[in-house]
């Protein structure tokens, strides 16, 4: 009730009385502020649109447990523009920091589930405050305190995606902004209400928000779709010949006693940029003695295509290969590294270089590597590339890039993105190593390496078609007489070594076709003239 | 309603919703996943060539000079064909053995030498490698030489494979390759069986200018063969 006594009021000097100010800003204690209605409502719309925006997020990384590609959100509006392309949504949804506890469950569980977990409480902790309309210090500050957690996340999160991944999510980014307008929200609420009475009960708040989490994280584990035990740990196929004989792999990485494994890669390939990255991301990739075969999907030197997929892709493969050394030597890592790294970084300008004008693609790589000049577009390296590629027809690969061979065993297409951890750790597992060994000796003895050069030099040259096959092979000479050669000429080279035989027999086609009749192959061959009897004039 | 029982109501709806949410999309994944599992891929397998003009006739002869001269398994054991089993595998004359490579023009090249010689010159040895390095996914690495047919035959059918074990010493100088000795079949034919006529002197040889009959004879034709035999 207001007085108007002069022994209350002298002070004021004939104002009326007026309401008291806080004192330093602040309502006097005990004293119940009225109900911030739209703060609580700003903090609940806020934990709202960052539920909606996580269960998008969520929605898109559980439809990959199916293990196939499919178009994910990447939009600042809910629900909108849902693409498959490439986008940072996808790139920071496929890094290894989308998702927790990988090696343990297939694509682990993903931070935007604990996301939506999170803003569940947030808005559940709101509408509660809403619909008693009322809200006591302790409340406010139990919800400030639980707004700050997605904001203290979205800090971290945001400087992973840009100095990590140097990626951009839209959806993220929506999260990101949710969790400031709920925490602004809270902020306000608690303001306003920081002196009506009420303490704080942060375990009891503490007890429901980690019981909410746990039980939606429950939910998840108990849920998902679970990887076949074979093929992750014993892959989808092996290389019959893993060995390279033509020196066309690229060091890529390598750790002292790591697996031995192989990376059929693309240089201007998305995925393989991608794939790279997860592998470098992944504390697994320590365990591995990573070797690169290039595998450019251009049709410009690859015939298993048929239009240049990734244009450019030939050049900036030989590139690779001119930086390594073309040579039977050791190949210089860091050198092939470097070209590597900077075909991924521009790969998008490269592919359109390369559609336009391959010369100029040329040029611009002999411009950054001036050390590939004189190699790139050369007889050795073109040849090399082709050997590069005859490994993958000799392996009998499918036609695609990234691939991964762990040991000889290929890891499953659809476990080389969200599943790469969950599959790595279980092929690098003594289990799995032990399992490809037994295979490995079960598995009818491979043919003999070709023999040395100088025994092939040292043969005859031609013999009549029945000579039995075990015969014809450098350790069993011939008997047969060879044609004398001219002076100063070499014997023609020898026949094909068992391995050679083996090969071109299990070759498909038609049935073998005849052979010359034996009396036209022992024909003997006529001695010819000394060639400096000039008389082809 | 008292506090309690709103506290319970909103409660059971932020995990609820959360949870239902989660379960059908992991239901969801499980269903499309179990109705992929066992589909068929469509990936391609890396293989080699078989291009278009692989017609069956290039293929038996392909397959009848590689057994012959070497590069298959019950074939001569040699490596390289004289002229009379170049004559005998083809099992056609010397013009219908000729238009079976016809179809290789974008593929093939022609190396000529000097009359009477069977070393390479600088020309000749860039276009040998040229025409290495460009394999692709073919299997098979032909040379067919040839000499002029002025001169004696005995003599021109030594130096025919003479110009083409140049090519090959070539080859295996310069890339130190092993799949040369399963690869590269040698064809020598002389001046005896399927002489050059000059129309191919339009083909990519290594030699600019004049091209007689006699000049695209001294030669050794080399090409890959994009055939799956």
């Amino acid at each position: 009730m207001t007085t108007h006594d002069p022994a209350f009021t002298e002070h004021l000097h004939g104002e009326p009385p007026g309401r008291e100010e806080p004192r330093a800003g602040r309502p006097p204690p005990g004293r119940r502020a009225a109900f911030p209605r739209a703060a609580v409502a700003v903090a609940l719309a806020g934990a709202l649109l960052g539920a909606v925006f996580a269960a998008l997020s969520t929605s898109d990384f559980m439809q990959h447990l199916d293990r196939q590609v499919h178009a994910i959100h990447c939009s600042f509006l809910p629900g909108a523009a849902k693409d498959v392309a490439a986008s940072g949504c996808r790139t920071v949804m496929m890094s290894p920091y989308s998702s927790l506890f990988r090696e343990s469950l297939w694509g682990g569980i993903p931070v935007s589930l604990w996301a939506l977990a999170v803003f569940a409480f947030l808005a559940y902790r709101a509408a509660l405050l809403l619909w008693r309309r009322q809200a006591s210090a302790g409340d406010a500050k139990v919800l400030l305190a639980a707004a700050a957690l997605p904001v203290a996340m979205s800090v971290l999160f945001g400087a992973v995606s840009i100095f990590l991944l140097e990626a951009v999510c839209k959806v993220c980014i929506g999260i990101y902004a949710a969790s400031a307008l709920c925490f602004a929200g809270a902020l306000l609420a608690y303001r306003a209400v920081r002196a009506a009475p009420g303490e704080a009960r942060f375990a009891a708040a503490l007890l429901e928000g980690t019981a909410l989490v746990a039980a939606v994280t429950l939910a998840y584990v108990a849920s998902v779709p679970r990887p076949d035990p074979r093929t992750s740990t014993q892959g989808c196929g092996a290389l019959v010949h893993a060995e390279d004989g033509a020196g066309v792999m690229i060091p890529l990485t390598a750790s002292a006693g790591g697996t031995p494994s192989v990376e059929v890669l693309d240089p201007l390939c998305a995925s393989c940029k991608a794939f790279d990255a997860r592998l470098a991301a992944s504390s697994l990739g320590e365990r591995l003695d990573l070797k690169g075969v290039l595998f450019p999907l251009d049709s410009r030197c690859n015939w298993m295509v048929t239009e240049a997929i990734h244009p450019g892709a030939c050049a900036v493969s030989e590139a690779v290969l001119c930086a390594a050394g073309v040579g039977q030597g050791p190949k210089n890592a860091a050198a092939a590294g470097a070209v590597l790294r900077w075909a991924f970084a521009r790969q998008t300008e490269l592919r359109a270089l390369g559609a336009r004008d391959e010369a100029g693609l040329r040029a611009e790589i002999e411009r950054e590597f001036p050390a590939v000049a004189g190699c790139l577009g050369g007889a050795l390296v073109r040849s090399k590339l082709t050997k590069s590629l005859r490994w993958a027809v000799a392996n009998a690969i499918p036609v695609l890039t990234p691939q991964l061979f762990v040991g000889d065993a290929r890891m499953c297409d659809e476990d080389t993105d969200l599943g790469l951890e969950y599959t790595l750790s279980r092929m690098l597992s003594p289990e799995a190593a032990q399992e490809r060994a037994r295979r490995r000796a079960a598995e009818p003895p491979r043919p003999p390496p070709p023999p040395p050069r100088a025994d092939l030099q040292a043969s005859a040259a031609a013999a009549p078609p029945e000579v039995e096959p075990q015969l014809r092979t450098p350790a069993a000479p011939r008997a047969v007489e060879a044609p004398p050669a001219a002076p100063g000429a070499e014997a023609p080279p020898p026949p094909p070594s068992p391995a050679e035989a083996v090969q071109d027999e299990a070759r498909p086609g038609p049935a073998p076709e005849p052979t010359p009749s034996p009396s036209d192959a022992e024909s003997p061959a006529e001695t010819p003239k000394p060639s400096h009897v000039e008389t082809e004039r | 309603m008292n506090d309690t029982s709103r506290r319970w109501i909103l409660l059971a709806a932020a995990l609820a919703i959360p949870a239902a949410l989660v379960v059908t999309w992991a239901r969801a994944a499980q269903a499309r996943l179990d109705a992929t599992q066992g589909a068929a891929r469509e990936v391609a397998t890396a293989s080699v060539s078989n291009d278009a003009y692989c017609t069956p006739e290039l293929k038996a002869i392909v397959r009848r000079v590689a057994g012959a001269c070497g590069l298959l398994d019950g074939g001569g054991g040699g490596r390289g064909c004289q002229p009379l089993q170049a004559r005998k595998v083809a099992a056609l004359s010397g013009s219908d053995f000729n238009a079976l490579f016809r179809p290789l023009a974008h593929r093939a090249h022609i190396v000529q030498f000097d009359p009477t010689k069977a070393e390479l010159d600088p020309a000749a040895r860039a276009l040998v490698e040229k025409a290495w390095s460009d394999q692709r996914g073919a299997s098979f690495f032909f040379v067919v030489s040839r000499a002029s047919p002025d001169g004696d035959e005995q003599y021109n059918e030594a130096l025919s494979r003479d110009r083409a074990k140049a090519v090959l010493d070539h080859l295996d100088a310069r890339f130190h390759d092993e799949d040369l000795r399963k690869q590269v079949g040698l064809l020598w034919l002389g001046e005896e069986f399927a002489q050059l006529p000059t129309e191919f002197c339009g083909w990519d040889r290594s030699r600019a200018g004049a091209c007689s009959h006699a000049d695209i004879n001294r030669s050794a034709f080399v090409a890959w063969i994009d055939c799956a035999i």
